[in-house]
Formats: structure tokens, C-alpha cells, sequence
């Protein structure tokens, strides 16, 4: 009966992962939810992405590659804490049509974990 | 019968040439043709009428280089597509690297070769100062300009007065050298006429596009993947990329392309981060601010666009490959031990044989327009 009742005070904690604004892709590992969106996403043009990490980690990076190519970006994107666990990184471009992989490099304590999605882009 | 035999030819020649969805997606991503102007936010003179003409006479003049003799228009020749047909440019001395053209060019991103500038006038001011090519400076450009009466009054009509240092001097009168070097647009053509058919499904303007052409085409956006690098309108995804031509200038000697581009375009006072740049709130800055410098950069060079291309003849950043179907065979044959070991893995040989290699060239010359938009007209002095 107590578990029941810690799953169900628990439960909405992990509901309220939320990326207000529109619609956001999510990418979940066990332990951590990566909600995210581009805006706007157009090849050979700069480009920011929003996104939300749950829990909230100490330190997160966001990149991304085209594995098919073996390269990633010609640039850095910068990431401003918009608190309770949001970001806008800005400064990403995808440069070529393709299979691109966006990365997420989410740092809790002295566990660093990597969530990965892919995307096409014509 | 015959009758009967001459259908099933022509549909299947038809199956042969048709584009599937996604094929038609990736050929209208091509255009359209032309594209419509966007001021440049960093120049504040961009698209201006007077500034346009200043600049147009500042293309011409040769009394800014240390010689007297060497204007832009020395390598940047009109009927040459702004290329001069050489393998290098040679100004008061022999450059490293092949002339670029300079059509279409306000849709540029980065600028030269390496991308060492990230707006036209930084660009139109480095070949000014560089003493291989107009080998001049600052002070002289301002010397003649005081000195001379239409220029100066021309110059008034467009900065106002008064004059400011020499310094900013020179980022102005490159400021109108852009806004006239953002007016020459090539003009449309076959590939474009296509393209528009295809996408309103106009079979007669479809069919006038040429079958080798149509063959070529099929190579370029499928299995050449050369659209994946020479992507969009202009047909450059306006990057920069090791496509295994060796980079040695000569024995000792190298040339280290876009790796040495992204020192100089950070160091450099003129970028876009700096203080001459009208764009007050730096939005055009982005890529500035946030390229990267990595050692795959090393023998990196900037896509060129494909329009026009067989105008511009020598090919490649140095020049190396005479004619288009050089350029084919070199992808065809491409080594990849020429590449990269750490670069991208986007090269690999294409392996055309004679067919599919004459059917790509006759692709790339079906990008030629019908002469661009340029017509010189006399310079009078009479500004008042």
C-alpha cells in the first residue's frame, strides 16, 4: 500500500516534464527526459533549439553530427539556463541534407549521460 | 506496328527520365531563380541607388592600387561570369588561388576561398590592402579620394559629410563596392526553365529540357550526391570542404585554406563582431560568433556555386582542372587516400563511365544563363 502511494506522489513529478510553447520531440533514457524543439529548422541556415531536461541536471551541452559523414557541425552552439531545467542554445546549423543526429550531453553528480535522436533533413 | 513500337519507346525513354517524389522535392530545392534581394543589414548603404553607381565606378578604378594600373574588374571580368580565366589571379603579383566569381555573390555566407571575410565589403576591402594584388592602403585610397571632385561629391551624396578617418573611409567606399556587387545576378536558365516545369507539371516545358541533361541531373541529386555540398538556389551550401585537391602551392609550401580563413576572419577588425558593422544588434553576425576552428579545417575551401560554371574555366581553388569534364573525372577517380583521414566521409569514387560522365557535364551546362544582367555603361564625371 506505501509503494502504491509513493508511485502515485512520484507519478506526477515525472508528468510535469513540460516544454511550454508548442509541440517538443522528447528523447528519454531511464532516468532523464530531453524535451526539445528547433526554431526553425531549415538546411544551410542558422537555427536555436529549446529544450527542457528532467530532473533538472548541473550542466548540460547540446551538439550535433551526421554519422553517415562522420562530421558534426561547423559551429558552437551557445546554451542560456532559462531555469526549472530549460535552455535556448543557439548558433546550431545543419549545412547539408541528410541524417543528422542531435546530442545531448546531460551532466548530474558524477554521472554524465548522452541522449541521442535523429533527424532527416531534405 | 510501327506506330505501336515508337510509344512503348518514347513511354519507357519517358520512365527512363521521370523523377520520383523525393527527386522532384531535391530539384526544387534548386530555386527558384532568381531570388529576391535582402539588404544587407551590416552595410547600411546596401541596395542604395547612389551607392550602387559609386560603387560600380570604384570597380573600375585603377588609381586606388599602389600602381595606378589594377582594378577589381583586372580579375573580375563580366564575360567570364567575374572570373578572368586563369589558373591564379595575378594582380601586382601572382596569387595563391583561383579567381572567384563574384555573380550572385551578396548570397554568399563567407567570402574567398577560405571564408577568412563574413561580408562582401570586409571582402572587397582585403584585396585593396593585399600586396599581391591592388597592394594599396588605407591613406592612399584616402588621398585620391579627397583629391578628386566627383568622387568625393559622390561619396557626399551617399555618407553625407563631413569625411571620417581613413580607416572608415576605406570600410565605406567597400561598402558601396558591395551594394553594386550585389546587383550581378546571373539570370535563368535551362536547368530553371526545368525546374519550374516540373513543379507546375508542364510536360511540353518538361520535355524541352534535354535527355542528357535529364540523365545528368539524375546523377547530380542521386548517386553523385554532389547536391549534398552544391545545395540550394545557387547551388553551394556555402561551406567548406576537403574534395582531395592537394593543397601544396609549391614544394614547401601549403595552403591551409579554410584553417588559416577562421584565424583571420576572428582576428580581423572588419568582421562583423567589430566596429564597423551597421548591423546594430549583430543579428547577421551569428556564424561569426560562433564558427568553430578544428583541424579538419586544414585544406578546407568554400563550395563554389555551379551557375555559370562554363564560363569560369580553370576550376578548383587553384585552378588545377582546365575543363568540366575534368572536374567530373576528378570525382569520378577521386582517391580517398588524398582525403582527410580524420575529415568527412562524403567523398568516395563516383566511377561514371564515358555515358554518365558526358550526361553530368551536360548537366553543368545547362546552369549557363542567356548573358546576366550586367551592361557597363560610360562613367561621366558630372556629380553636383
Amino acid at each position: 500500500m506505501k509503494r502504491w502511494l509513493l508511485l502515485a506522489l512520484l507519478a506526477p513529478a515525472a508528468q510535469a516534464c513540460e516544454l511550454p510553447g508548442g509541440a517538443a520531440q522528447p528523447v528519454k533514457s531511464a532516468t532523464t527526459t530531453v524535451l526539445f524543439r528547433t526554431v526553425p529548422l531549415r538546411i544551410g541556415e542558422h537555427f536555436a533549439v529549446e529544450f527542457a531536461v528532467c530532473p533538472t541536471p548541473q550542466a548540460v551541452k547540446v551538439d550535433a553530427w551526421m554519422p553517415d559523414h562522420r562530421h558534426g557541425m561547423n559551429y558552437k552552439p551557445t546554451i542560456a539556463a532559462l531555469g526549472g531545467g530549460r535552455y535556448r542554445a543557439e548558433g546550431l546549423m545543419f549545412h547539408m541534407a541528410g541524417r543528422w543526429e542531435f546530442v545531448f550531453e546531460v551532466r548530474s553528480g558524477s554521472k554524465t549521460e548522452r541522449l541521442a535522436h535523429s533527424v532527416r533533413i531534405e | 506496328m510501327r506506330r505501336g513500337l515508337l510509344a512503348i519507346l518514347v513511354a519507357v525513354a519517358q520512365v527512363a527520365h521521370a523523377f520520383s517524389d523525393a527527386q522532384v522535392r531535391a530539384i526544387a530545392s534548386h530555386g527558384p531563380w532568381p531570388p529576391a534581394f535582402k539588404a544587407d543589414p551590416s552595410n547600411r548603404v546596401s541596395g542604395n541607388k547612389d551607392a550602387i553607381d559609386l560603387g560600380e565606378r570604384l570597380f573600375f578604378e585603377r588609381r586606388f592600387s599602389s600602381n595606378g594600373d589594377i582594378s577589381c574588374s583586372r580579375c573580375h571580368l563580366a564575360e567570364r561570369n567575374w572570373t578572368d580565366g586563369e589558373a591564379r589571379a595575378r594582380g601586382l603579383a601572382l596569387v595563391d588561388r583561383n579567381t572567384p566569381s563574384v555573380a550572385n555573390v551578396r548570397l554568399q555566407r563567407w567570402f574567398g576561398w577560405d571564408g577568412a571575410q563574413d561580408s562582401l565589403w570586409a571582402q572587397g576591402i582585403r584585396p585593396i590592402l593585399d600586396p599581391r594584388e591592388m597592394g594599396s592602403s588605407a591613406a592612399q585610397v584616402a588621398t585620391l579620394m579627397r583629391a578628386d571632385a566627383d568622387l568625393l561629391c559622390r561619396y557626399r551624396k551617399v555618407f553625407g559629410a563631413p569625411l571620417p578617418d581613413d580607416d572608415k573611409l576605406l570600410v565605406d567606399l567597400a561598402k558601396a563596392l558591395s551594394a553594386f556587387q550585389e546587383t550581378l545576378a546571373s539570370g535563368r536558365t535551362a536547368f530553371d526553365e526545368f525546374r519550374d516545369a516540373l513543379l507546375r507539371q508542364d510536360a511540353a516545358g518538361i520535355a524541352k529540357y534535354p535527355a542528357p541533361a535529364k540523365r545528368g541531373l539524375h546523377i547530380f541529386i542521386g548517386r553523385g550526391s554532389c547536391s549534398t555540398c552544391h545545395a540550394g538556389p545557387a547551388f553551394t551550401n556555402g561551406e567548406f570542404h576537403d574534395t582531395g585537391v592537394p593543397f601544396f602551392i609549391e614544394p614547401g609550401r601549403v595552403d591551409p585554406g579554410r584553417h588559416e580563413g577562421i584565424k583571420k576572419l576572428l582576428s580581423s577588425r572588419y568582421n562583423l563582431l567589430g566596429p564597423y558593422s551597421d548591423d546594430a544588434n549583430r543579428s547577421g553576425a551569428t556564424g561569426t560568433k560562433h564558427v568553430v576552428l578544428e583541424h579538419r579545417n586544414f585544406g578546407e575551401f568554400k563550395t563554389p556555386s555551379l551557375r555559370n560554371l562554363a564560363l569560369t574555366a580553370p576550376y578548383m581553388h587553384n585552378g588545377r582542372l582546365a575543363t568540366l569534364r575534368d572536374v567530373v573525372n576528378h570525382y569520378s577517380n577521386i582517391s580517398p587516400d588524398r582525403l582527410h583521414s580524420d575529415g568527412e566521409a562524403i567523398l568516395k569514387p563516383l566511377q561514371l563511365s564515358e555515358q554518365e560522365a558526358q550526361d553530368l557535364v551536360a548537366f553543368l551546362q545547362s546552369l549557363q544563363d542567356g548573358g546576366g544582367n550586367y551592361r557597363r555603361k560610360p562613367f561621366a564625371a558630372d556629380c553636383r
